[in-house]
């Protein structure tokens, strides 16, 4: 059971997003693709927040948010991309999808933990 | 010697080692190197072939036909080099004005220019041609030093980053083992960015706790690969959305296979164009026991380059949110 589903092909990545949660409380599980983190969210009904990239292998993370509130059906959960990207019109699709909200890469968790304890209700 | 005007795009070197026993001829030619943003590498014959296979960043090499005391013995040697390297233009400095006429067709091939120390101010178109054939604009190259020092410093911590002043390369070794490669398109390029960089200094960082990736995580050469893959998608990224127009690239666009031949740790683009080069040095003040990590990144726009295009966005500027930070939707 984990509260926060990070979504991103680097380990490097993941191991940052995912310390620096897990030291501020929050429980933490992880998908390596959109295709992954597509059945974690299945398997997992508590999680209430998905940090995912954009630019990912076998399924990107756009495409994921759009099959989590299409295919899944699951308008609950939270959706914010951490990515490199930054242009308009990805941002436009990421909404039309669902998304909270967007970040752009390098991570910086000061600056975003309230927001997430905000959006997991903690 | 005479004087000649220097570069007007002063933001660029390039690295050229000097293979010339004469001091005052050396002197000279270092003196005639500034003025041309060469950084002059003064090397001995008896190390010249360890030099060679070791630095992967030179811009050419200068060689004296009487180097080691006979005649000819420089010109056979820069047939060597030739042979082994053949990507770097030579400059042969000559006793006499007697031109190349005396020289045989393979000799004249190898050279690139030719010059009597008294006319060495004749090598400057060659070295334009070959070594500085290509404008980068000095926003671009201020532009990726800063994006490259902003995703360093987010993955490696507490670590001072250094980058050398940017140049010009023409070889094409492959240093360290560790190797990314990652297109770069926009509407005014089309080429790769490579990042370069040894697997042991590297490891070492991980284990003293200096990256993201946990110690113990250290021993999977794949999370080694991930650190530098990671830091290539963030300079990618940084590139594209400052450099890139946020329109799609033209579709079914020409390509050229890149060829690596690994016993000679050498990489092909397809293309004899110079590479941008930026060489970073990762470093640890307060444990200089810490080896450095030294990163080798360049830019090959081997496709497509028309910088006289080149633009910065600006249609975003307005709504940017600063990195790292959430923007609610």
């Amino acid at each position: 059971m984990a509260q926060i589903l990070v979504v991103d092909d680097s380990s490097t990545v993941r191991n940052e997003v995912g310390d620096f949660l897990k030291k501020n409380g929050l429980d933490v599980t992880f998908g390596v693709d959109g295709r992954d983190g597509l059945a974690k969210l299945k398997a997992d009904p508590a999680i209430k927040l998905i940090i995912c990239d954009v630019n990912m292998p076998n399924m990107d993370g756009l495409t994921m948010a759009e099959k989590v509130r299409g295919e899944l059906g699951n308008s609950a959960v939270h959706i914010v991309m951490l990515t490199t990207e930054n242009s308009p019109a990805m941002k436009e699709r990421g909404k039309a999808a669902g998304i909270k909200g967007w970040i752009v890469k390098p991570f910086n968790g000061d600056a975003v933990l309230g927001s997430f304890k905000k959006l997991i209700g903690v | 010697m005479k004087a000649l005007p220097m570069r007007d795009d002063k933001n660029l070197i390039s690295k050229v080692l000097v293979l010339d026993s004469s001091s005052e001829c050396r002197k000279q030619i270092r003196a005639f190197c500034e003025t041309q943003n060469l950084q002059a590498l003064k090397v001995l014959e008896e190390n010249l072939l360890s030099v060679l296979r070791s630095n992967v960043d030179l811009g050419g090499i200068m060689i004296a036909e009487d180097l080691g005391g006979k005649p000819q013995d420089g010109i056979r040697l820069g047939e060597q080099i030739h042979k082994i390297r053949p990507e770097l233009p030579l400059f042969l400095r000559r006793e006499n004005l007697q031109g190349t006429d005396d020289l045989s067709e393979a000799q004249k091939a190898t050279f690139t220019g030719v010059y009597t120390i008294d006319q060495i101010h004749t090598l400057q178109a060659a070295i334009e041609t070959t070594i500085f054939s290509l404008v980068y604009p000095p926003q671009l190259v201020r532009g990726i030093a800063e994006m490259t020092q902003t995703s360093l410093q987010s993955q490696f911590k507490g670590l001072t980053v250094q980058i050398d002043t940017p140049y010009i390369v023409r070889d094409r070794l492959i240093f360290g083992e560790i190797f990314t490669l990652i297109p770069i398109e926009s509407d005014w390029c089309r080429g790769y960015m490579t990042l370069q960089a040894e697997e042991a200094p590297l490891l070492t960082l991980v284990k003293a706790n200096k990256t993201h990736i946990a110690p113990v995580e250290g021993d999977d050469f794949r999370n080694l690969n991930g650190i530098l893959g990671e830091i290539t998608n963030l300079i990618w990224g940084a590139f594209k959305n400052r450099y890139s127009a946020f329109k799609a690239v033209q579709a079914h666009l020409a390509q050229v296979p890149i060829v690596i031949n690994h016993m000679h740790r050498y990489i092909s683009f397809g293309s004899e164009n110079p590479q941008l080069c930026f060489k970073c040095t990762l470093s640890d003040s307060d444990n200089p026991a810490l080896p450095p990590l030294v990163i080798y990144q360049r830019f090959v726009f081997n496709l497509n380059w028309s910088p006289e295009d080149f633009h910065e966005n600006d249609q975003s500027l307005d709504s940017l949110v600063a990195s790292g930070e959430l923007e609610l939707f």
